[in-house]
Order: C-alpha cells, then structure tokens, then sequence
C-alpha cells in the first residue's frame, strides 16, 4: 500500500477518458443554460421566474454555488466521474491505473466555494421580494394565489439549502474552537448545533431545491402558454 | 438449522503468491455473527485461518473485513444479514499478512507525523474545560481505528497516494477542535497529508461502525480550516486587519 505513487501529469485527468456520463452531463447543461436565455421569461401576472430573478445574468454564479457546492461534489465525482461510484467493492467503478489528481489542481477550484455562498445569501431577498409581489400585484387587493405560495415555498427551500451550506457551518460556528472564550457562548453554540442538524440534510435541499427551482420554471412557463392550473384562494381589499 | 456457505479469501505472501477462495459450510444458529461463524471453521474444520479479533462487541475494531464486498466488522455483521453465501475477504487496501489478518503498520507510521496534543500556554493541568466547547471534539473520540474509513477511501484503495486517510483525519480534528489545544494541523494536512486528493464521496462516514459522521464533521471542517489560510484572500485580508490569529 501507497508504495507506489500514480498521480496525474494533468490538472484534470477525467477529461480525458471515455465518459459519456460527462459529456451528456455537459451537454444537458449548455442545453437548458440555451433554453434559459434564448427563452427568457418575463413577470406574469406578478410571478417572476426564480431564474430570471433578479436578472438572468445571475445564473452562471449560481450554476458555480451549486457546482462547488460539498452535495452536489459528492454526486459528481461518484455518478460522473466514477470516483468511485459506490462503497462496496464490486460496484466501485474505480480502477487502479486511472489518472487521479482529486481536488489538488483543477478541482481545487471548489474551495472558492464561500464567495459563491457570499452572492446566494445576498440573493436570497429577491426570492421573498417576488413572494411579496406576487400578493400585491393587483393594486388595491390582497390576493393569495397557487402561484405565491409556489414561490414561498421555492424561496424557503433555497434558503434551507443557503444556510445548511457546510461553509455557511464553517464561517458562523465552525470555525470556533472554544465558545466559552466568545461573546454569548450558548446562542453561538445553540446557532451551530442548529445549524448542523440543518446540515445533515444539505444534500436532501440540494437537489429538492434544484428540482423545485425547475418546476417553478415550468409552471410559470406553463401559466404563459395559458394552462389554467392557478387557484386564487381570496382576494381581499385592502 | 439453517446452514451459511462461508467462502473465505486464503493467502499467506510470505509463503506463496497464490490466492484462492475456499468454502466452508456453517451451521447456523440465532444470533451469530460472521466472526462466529469464522471460530466455528478454525475450531471445527480448518485450524490454520488467519484471523484477528479481540473483543467480539465491535469495541476494539480488530475485525475488520470485506463481508459480501462491503468494509465491515465481523462481529457486527449477523449471518442472517450476511445472507445463506458469505464471501469474506481481507480488507484490499492494506498488505495481507495471512488470511483475513492485514498488515496495519502504515497506519501507525502516518500517526506519528501528526504533531501531539499541545495544550495552551496559560493552561494549568488539571485543565478544566466547559462542556459546551468538548462536544464536537468528542464525537471523534468514539473511533475505534478498525481502519474500515481507510479500505472503502478510493484515494488510498486505488489510488496509492499519499493522503493520511479518514482515520487520521479524523483524529487531527479530533485534536484541532480540542477547546485547550494550541496547535494548528491543518497546513501539514493540506501539504504532507494531501487532503486535498480527498474528493468527499461520504464512503468513510457510510461504512464507520461507530457512526462518526467522518466527512460532515472532520474532513469539511478541515477542508474549510485549509480554505481559510490558502484559498481565502479576502478572508485572510480581514483577519490580518482584525490581528485575530486563524
């Protein structure tokens, strides 16, 4: 064992294998990265789409949160990249002779991870802003809709998927080794541990996010095109 | 009373290149474990099975064993789990000595690179440490170095680098979190320990008997301790401003 050392000449070896996991991967996303902005979608009826919210030009920098994100790394690297793609030893998918250099060149990207997270915690707002204006967006009436609480519910995942971020865990508690030395010991120990059951989750709000985020899509899409499947629940004067 | 068909990998490099499998059938009674079954072979059957084991309650991890292909403790895996065919082999990413016993020593090697327990200058032994700053570092003390985190790694399985491995990662967290430790391990990771070949696949926390969340808990945390000081500009510009040590 580790006698022998085969690391990779190249910063990203696995661009160079046979992959068709990859390659359609890749392919799946300059598709739909096509669809988003030859097909933008404009508010209706005072729902915004979450992807052009609040301007499509955000999405490569979310794409990036999502990409560097520790969930979504983990599924990657096991279900693209094969490395490896189960635990046990039949299924592994893993070989002995494949160049590897893990996340030390190419991948290291990854650890820019944070700065990512800085723009989605500022985003955030914008999701609950079109929440907000999808109640009022008939001026003088309160009006509760299918619609709003499609968005709520979107905004409120995306914020489960935000803070239950392991860098998110890291900046606000983790990177403490002694409470009892800071200010307000048991909020700031109370604040992680809840954070942390949060986090055991994060990779559950990874993906129900992202798909919600797309159904959200859809359904706005959908509105446009005329399929009646909004519901007013009441609309009240105010 | 039921009977398992136990096939056991067989190897002895000292003696002979080869390798083989050979079956045994075990009777099989409720509540056996596959260590019972592999006792019932060396005391019944075959006297010359090379096994390592201790205490039989999954508490000094010396059993340690791919059972059905899958990096686990013998006398924590029921045969009924185990199903009527057990393969049992020894655990791949490490030499075999004979049989089911492999060669750990790489381990303890890989320890003693990792600088001690350093406690804080102005610490008085006994040190007295609130409960509210012991607790992440504890969790990792529940690791009984049965090296399964070790096996299932791929970096280490297959790719023979050079990363200390789960285990070891797990016990500079355990030291790095301690509330009265001075010492910042972190950096040998990143440049000695090679952490960064870690790809965070969860396969050493899915396979760890004691249920220490290993990638959660010990290598993001680690990960993220190397992002402050090598790939964080911005945040190590604000820390300098602010004089606050890492």
């Amino acid at each position: 064992m580790m006698s022998s050392k085969k690391q990779s000449r190249f910063a990203f070896p696995e661009l160079f294998e046979f992959n068709w996991r990859l390659w359609s991967f890749v392919l799946l996303l300059l598709m739909s990265g096509a669809v988003l902005f030859l097909n933008p979608v404009s508010p209706y009826l005072g729902y915004t789409d979450p992807f052009y919210s609040p301007t499509v030009l955000v999405i490569p920098v979310v794409a990036l949160f999502r990409i560097t994100c520790y969930a979504y790394r983990k599924d990657y690297y096991r279900h693209v990249f094969k490395h490896p793609l189960a635990c046990k030893a039949d299924i592994r998918g893993e070989k002995e002779n494949r160049p590897y250099s893990g996340e030390r060149s190419f991948f290291a990207l990854n650890n820019f991870h944070r700065y990512f997270l800085y723009v989605g915690v500022a985003l955030l707002p914008f999701f609950y802003y079109d929440f907000y204006i999808s109640l009022v967006y008939y001026s003088g009436y309160f009006t509760l809709r299918l619609g709003s609480i499609i968005l709520l519910a979107n905004a409120l995942l995306l914020t489960l998927w935000t803070v239950s971020c392991h860098a998110f865990r890291h900046l606000t508690g983790g990177h403490i080794e002694c409470y009892s030395c800071k200010v307000a010991p048991n909020f700031r120990k109370k604040f992680y541990l809840g954070q942390s059951f949060l986090n055991a989750f994060h990779e559950d709000f990874a993906f129900i996010s992202l798909a919600f985020v797309i159904a959200v899509d859809i359904y706005i899409r959908a509105l446009i095109v005329g399929l009646p499947i909004d519901y007013t629940f009441f609309k009240v004067l105010i | 009373m039921n009977e398992a068909k136990v096939s056991i990998m067989r190897s002895e490099p000292a003696v002979s290149s080869e390798v083989k499998f050979e079956e045994f059938k075990v009777p099989v009674v409720e509540g056996m474990v596959v260590l019972d079954a592999v006792h019932y072979i060396q005391n019944n059957i075959d006297t010359t099975i090379g096994v390592r084991w201790n205490c039989k309650a999954a508490r000094c991890g010396s059993c340690a064993a791919e059972i059905n292909g899958s990096p686990r403790l013998m006398c924590k895996t029921r045969m009924e789990d185990a199903g009527p065919e057990v393969q049992i082999k020894p655990m791949r990413a490490f030499p075999v000595v004979k049989d089911l016993v492999t060669d750990l020593s790489h381990g303890y090697e890989v320890a003693k690179k990792i600088p001690p327990f350093t406690p804080r200058p102005e610490m008085k032994s006994p040190y007295k440490i609130q409960q509210i700053d012991i607790t992440r570092s504890k969790e990792f003390r529940l690791c009984i170095e049965c090296f399964l985190c070790m096996d299932v790694c791929h970096v280490i399985r297959e790719h023979h680098s050079d990363y200390f491995g789960p285990k070891h990662v797990v016990k500079i967290a355990a030291l790095d979190l301690h509330p009265a430790d001075s010492v910042d391990r972190s950096e040998l990771l990143h440049n000695e320990g090679g952490l960064g070949y870690c790809d965070i696949t969860k396969c050493c926390q899915e396979v760890c008997p004691e249920g220490i969340r290993i990638t959660d808990n010990a290598i993001i945390p680690e990960k993220e301790r190397i992002v402050d000081h090598v790939y964080d500009p911005i945040g190590r510009l604000i820390r300098a401003a602010r004089r606050r040590k890492w």
